[in-house]
């Protein structure tokens, strides 16, 4: 099946938008010698194809049909021609293939530099951006946008021009042979525009039906497989098959629809190009008889008919293409557009790795999305090396805190300092590499566990073994069949939410931050991981300063200090046995139940907004 | 970061797929359609006569001007009978579009409908050997490489055929020597095509893969783009991701390569065929052997043959990759489930009051080293049955062999007294109300999801089972009340919503053995409590099963098994375990801590 681009809801974009052009030829810009050498190729390449017919009118005029002339002659004048149209075809063959080389290279190359720019353009993007935008249309941006931007380039323009080029010198030669043929023979032109448009339209309509539908067979099946077990235990195989069959039909009824469209537009071109022939002989038969014409210009331009109509042929096929590449070049350079809010600082404070890492929140007031108020005029001192648990119910605001802290968002007011040194003046890889997190999900590469815990840092196989030795994580490591070199993530060993977390805590451990924060899993975790975990929490807390939010008791008691958060506020904190004593919200959390309070059932992805 | 993630589609390799497989695949499709396919067919051969009847037209103006024998009546009449040949070419060529391609299309929803009802009848088993991926693959790729094959793939087929064929035979009749040398390079480019796509489909398909590398990495990267920034890997994914785009940039010139050497090679060797004619039909029109008129048809013949000799390559290949996914496929719909499905023995009712009971029973997954379980003897009689133990113990396991997931050995499993492997599982599953640990909730209303075992339950029944799984209160919050569209694009609900919404689906299918695995391991304590209140009187007298690790609702129930690697530690209430277990002591005591803050205060 013919590609007629892909294309989204809502393309409105149209090929006349001169802006978009300029914006995407910015981008060839690099290439612009080598793009000028495709486009000398281009004029070659039409040259010959037009001389090819034009050689055999001579031939015919010269020598196959000329009575008057020796035979003798004839024959050398014929084999002259055949010698002239031998090379020919042999340079436009190698020009043909070298200009198609030269055109994907360009497109190729400038696909990849936008789809570089556009990734690291998104990853620098903050957080707020992405909880607006969609993963999966991000995702289309950056691969099928892209690829159909590339379509444009490689496979269309190039050909658009060439054919034009084609059909301008066709329509010269033409003219020039006999001009009132010629002038018969441009009607076809503008017809064939209105069919091309015409058709190219009805036709994306269609195949958009087509795929909607595909995707509602696609996404209906996908959920009966992941839902096989309950569908086989309820016993509703036969409920499922009807709503299948009743989607498969639907799909057939569009893709009958565009059969129909695509059998009544298909042989219009052969019904123009059969027309145009018909007219050639019976016009140009007339024109010969007055002698106006020879029989060698007649075959020529039959030839010529021919060539005309093969890129009108083509023509709504691209017409489609080019629409629904500028529609994506339209989305991509939008996103390009985007700014982040959270500007780097100019001219950066350096942080020591070491530093001593006091850390102090002043009248924080954040809200997401400048309605709800997230957190209320918060203020808060860590000191250094000292342990804080936030504690509070779902929505109190802890896990916001995290979020500034790491400057995901920007504060609306007030500010966090580390050391004195308001975190807008530090670096962002500089603040992340000093702030070290722990967070209830964790990202897994498919690799082994040691290459999960290293990443891109350089620490060596010694230094992770002795870590997790040191914090007793290594009985979890040993539990594993091949210990650090277990393959885990998809096809490998899937690891529990307890031993995500643990895997985590090492990965931190090993870039040995100033600052810790920990987001406790909400989630049950089995008891043994919850044991080694425990050790970890508590060895690794140790001389520095650590900010949790905490879901467990353990956890909590073992904090020298406990803020207690409701609604965006501060309400309470103190030590355990302080606040226990105090009678307030702490104690009433506590005493509410301790499974419910924490245990909402809502594991959110992390960092999540409300 | 050596290994990146790759998206393997691990495709089973069928065995070359035989005719009679193919006759029985496709042919009922076939012969159901035949009026359709004779008719759509004989619309292609009257085409092609007629396409190759115009060069004939040309010749006889063309033979008719040289000779100055035709008048201008008798162009007219010329240029009129072709304008009548192409009307005619128009119609029918829409005829057999609509006739062959259509057909096409419906046999591709006949075996589109039928590896849909062939995977609803399919066991656990089977689709641990397969990916969903996979699966979906099979009715997305295969069949629309079927789809080609059995459409375009046919139709350009015969097309071809019938127009070489008779193309030829028309330049015979002028002249069968010009004909040999003009058709000289024609072998070759169908040659040329054919080993040329074919190695297209291998680069084609190395372009293909790496596209969805570089999905996947983007989907996984962008999807926890809080974790990249937290441990500040931007960078160093950007260039990971460009050397994924380096390597898709080079895939896609090597498919180039190839690509672009067909057309200029179609165009080369029409136009050598070409030459010849010029070269060697000049000097026979000069010898006069051949008429002018003659030469000029023999050039549009020749036209019209080249794209026949393309298409020859071309459908060889479209053929072999339907073949290819026609084997995918019939190996797919071939495959048995290993469960045993028997008729209803003669006499057995329905029963009211089932129990299971399990002796010395062994099971293993299929991929799996260590037995899951192995010699179990337990009965499960009506009562509420607690089940617990570390993660991999054989919890789960026991649920599906309970609800005829996998298959067990004969007399080891026994289901109201007979053995299961004589009970049809439609029979034995209509017993059993079962809510998983994931609750798998489809893109439907509340309302629907909640009759997805009784369609026809009214809304009373509905809300009552809601009621008793208490997330009534909850549905009722939504924007549309137990009309509220859930799922993929429906409101988001949270785990514990979500298991309470399997539990009154369960629920309401009011059958007499109900299994819970560790099904309300997202909802509070006080919840739970409430909702196994309702279960108690729901269920009194029927056979319960509650797996969980909550020290809570384990004492709640009748009974308690504690299962330890695959095999049964021990069992006994809530009293006789903590006095004797140390599993079950460990686990009180974590779970209890808490408790003693409330000063004693009882649940």
């Amino acid at each position: 099946m013919r590609n007629y681009g892909y294309s989204e809801e809502g393309d409105q974009s149209s090929i006349g938008d001169w802006h978009l052009w300029q914006k995407v030829l910015r981008f060839t810009a690099a290439y612009k010698f080598t793009l000028a050498l495709a486009i000398l190729i281009s004029l070659v390449i039409t040259a010959g194809t037009l001389t090819l017919p034009y050689l055999v009118q001579v031939a015919i005029d010269t020598c196959i049909v000329a009575p008057d002339v020796a035979s003798q002659v004839r024959f050398s004048g014929l084999t002259k021609i055949s010698i002239l149209y031998g090379i020919l075809i042999i340079g436009v063959f190698f020009s043909h293939f070298f200009q198609v080389q030269l055109l994907e290279w360009i497109g190729q190359s400038v696909m990849h530099n936008v789809r570089q720019r556009l990734f690291s353009h998104l990853l620098h993007l903050d957080l707020a951006f992405f909880n607006t935008n969609a993963t999966g249309r991000l995702v289309t941006r950056l691969t099928n946008d892209i690829q159909n931007m590339n379509e444009m380039f490689t496979s269309v323009i190039i050909t658009l021009f060439n054919d034009l080029l084609r059909i301008v010198g066709i329509l010269v030669l033409l003219f020039w042979m006999n001009s009132s043929l010629a002038l018969l023979m441009s009607i076809f032109i503008p017809l064939a525009l209105i069919i091309t448009v015409l058709f190219a339209r009805l036709a994306r309509e269609k195949f958009r039906a087509i795929r909607s539908q595909l995707a509602k067979i696609n996404s209906f099946l996908a959920e009966m497989l992941s839902g096989m077990a309950i569908l086989q235990l309820f016993g509703q195989q036969q409920r499922a098959e009807t709503n299948f069959f009743d989607l498969s039909r639907e799909y057939l009824n569009r893709t009958l629809a565009q059969i129909k469209l695509f059998g009544i537009f298909m042989p219009l071109s052969e019904l123009m190009s059969s027309t145009a022939i018909a007219f050639i002989l019976w016009y140009g038969g007339n024109e010969i008889l007055r002698d106006r014409l020879t029989l060698g210009e007649l075959v020529a331009f039959i030839s010529y008919m021919r060539l005309f109509f093969q890129p009108l042929r083509e023509l709504s096929q691209k017409y489609s293409v080019v629409q629904s590449a500028m529609a994506s070049a339209e989305r991509i350079f939008q996103l390009l557009e985007i700014k982040s809010t959270i500007v780097e600082p100019p001219s950066p404070v350096i942080l020591p790795k070491k530093t001593s890492a006091g850390l102090t929140f002043t009248n924080i007031r954040f809200s997401y999305n400048h309605d709800d108020i997230v957190l209320d005029d918060v203020s808060l001192t860590l000191c250094p090396g000292q342990t804080v648990a936030l504690v509070g119910t779902t929505g109190s605001g802890k896990t916001t805190l995290v979020n500034l802290l790491l400057r995901f968002y920007e504060p609306q007011q007030g500010k966090i300092e580390i050391d004195g040194i308001d975190i807008r003046n530090i670096a962002l890889q500089n603040l992340r590499s000093i702030v070290g997190v722990i967070l209830q999900d964790v990202l897994i590469l498919q690799d082994t566990l040691l290459a999960n815990i290293v990443m891109e840092t350089d620490v060596g196989r010694d230094k992770v073994e002795r870590i997790l030795m040191q914090t007793g994580m290594d009985r979890f490591v040993n539990k594993l069949p091949a210990g650090l070199d277990t393959q885990i993530g998809e096809g490998g060993v899937e690891l529990s939410t307890g031993e995500k977390q643990l895997l985590a805590f090492a990965r931190v451990l090993c870039r040995d931050p100033a600052i810790l924060v920990l987001d406790e899993a909400t989630a049950a975790i089995d008891t043994e991981s919850e044991n080694i975990l425990e050790q970890a929490i508590g060895d690794s807390f140790r001389n520095r300063t650590s900010l949790v939010i905490a879901h467990r008791l353990s956890t909590i008691r073992r904090a020298d200090h406990i803020v207690v958060m409701s609604r965006g506020k501060i309400v309470e904190q103190g030590s355990h046995d302080e606040l226990l004593a105090r009678d307030g919200y702490y104690a009433s959390l506590i005493a509410m139940d301790h499974q419910q309070a924490i245990d909402t059932g809502d594991s959110r992805p992390y960092p999540a907004t409300r | 970061m050596k290994n990146r993630p790759s998206i393997k589609i691990p495709f089973t390799q069928p065995h070359r797929i035989t005719f009679s497989e193919i006759k029985a695949l496709l042919f009922p499709t076939f012969r159901k359609h035949r009026r359709r396919l004779v008719i759509g067919f004989t619309a292609l051969i009257v085409v092609d006569f007629f396409q190759l009847t115009i060069p004939r037209i040309i010749k006889h103006g063309v033979d008719g001007l040289a000779t100055g024998t035709v008048s201008s009546a008798g162009l007219l009449r010329l240029g009129v009978f072709i304008l009548f040949i192409a009307a005619c070419v128009v119609g029918l060529r829409f005829l057999w579009r609509y006739l062959i391609i259509g057909f096409s299309r419906m046999l591709e929803r006949a075996v589109r409908n039928r590896i849909f009802s062939h995977i609803t009848g399919m066991d656990a088993p089977f689709f641990e050997q397969r990916t969903t991926g996979e699966l979906m693959a099979h009715q997305s790729n295969d069949l629309a490489a079927v789809q080609m094959a059995c459409g375009m793939g046919m139709v350009a087929a015969v097309d071809a055929l019938v127009m070489s064929i008779t193309a030829i035979g028309f330049m015979i009749a002028i002249n069968p020597l010009l004909t040999f040398f003009a058709l000289l390079p024609m072998p070759a480019l169908a040659l040329a095509t054919r080993i040329l796509s074919g190695k297209l489909h291998g680069r084609f398909a190395t372009v293909q893969q790496q596209f969805s590398e570089l999905t996947e990495f983007s989907r996984s990267t962008l999807i926890s783009i809080g974790l990249i920034k937290a441990y500040t890997m931007e960078n160093f994914q950007t260039s990971v991701f460009g050397t994924l785009g380096r390597k898709y940039v080079k895939s896609n010139l090597r498919v180039a390569r190839i690509q672009g050497l067909i057309s200029p090679l179609a165009t080369l060797v029409g136009s050598i065929g070409m030459l010849a004619v010029l070269y060697f039909g000049g000097r026979l029109v000069v010898q006069e052997v051949i008429s002018i008129g003659e030469f000029v048809a023999f050039i549009s013949y020749l036209y019209m043959l080249i794209w026949p000799m393309m298409a020859i390559g071309w459908v060889a290949n479209l053929v072999q990759r339907g073949l290819t996914s026609l084997s995918r496929i019939n190996n797919l719909i071939t495959s048995r489930p290993t469960l045993p499905d028997p008729e209803l023995p003669e006499g057995i009712e329905p029963f009211s009051r089932p129990g299971f009971a399990m002796k010395n029973l062994h099971f293993s997954y299929s991929l799996a080293t260590a037995p899951a379980l192995s010699g179990v003897t337990l009965t499960l009689s009506p009562g509420i049955h607690g089940v617990t133990g570390r993660t991999g113990s054989g919890k789960s396991t026991l649920c599906k062999i309970l609800t005829r997931l996998y298959p067990v050995e004969n007399n080891t499993l026994f289901f109201g007294g007979s053995d299961v492997n004589g009970l049809p599982l439609e029979f034995m599953r209509s017993h059993i109300a079962y809510v998983s640990q994931e609750p798998i909730l489809f893109s439907d209303t509340i309302a629907g999801n909640l009759a997805f075992g009784r369609p026809e339950a009214s809304r009373k029944e509905i809300e009552r089972a809601a009621e008793s799984a208490a997330v009534h209160k909850d549905i009722m919050q939504l924007p549309h009340g137990y009309e509220t569209v859930i799922g993929e694009r429906g409101v988001k609900l949270s785990g514990g919503q979500k298991q309470r919404l399997a539990l009154a689906r369960a629920l309401l299918c009011d059958r007499p053995v109900l299994i819970l695995d560790d099904g309300l391991s997202a909802v509070d304590v006080a919840t739970e409590h409430k909702i196994f209140q309702n279960l108690k009187r729901h269920f009194s007298g029927k056979t319960v099963i509650i797996v969980s690790n909550r020290i809570k609702l384990l004492s709640m129930t009748d009974r308690i098994i504690i299962l330890a690697e695959g095999k049964i530690e021990t069992e006994g209430d809530h009293e006789k375990l903590l006095d004797t277990n140390t599993l079950y002591q460990s686990m009180y005591v974590k779970q209890m801590k808490g408790e003693e803050l409330r000063g004693g205060d009882d649940a």
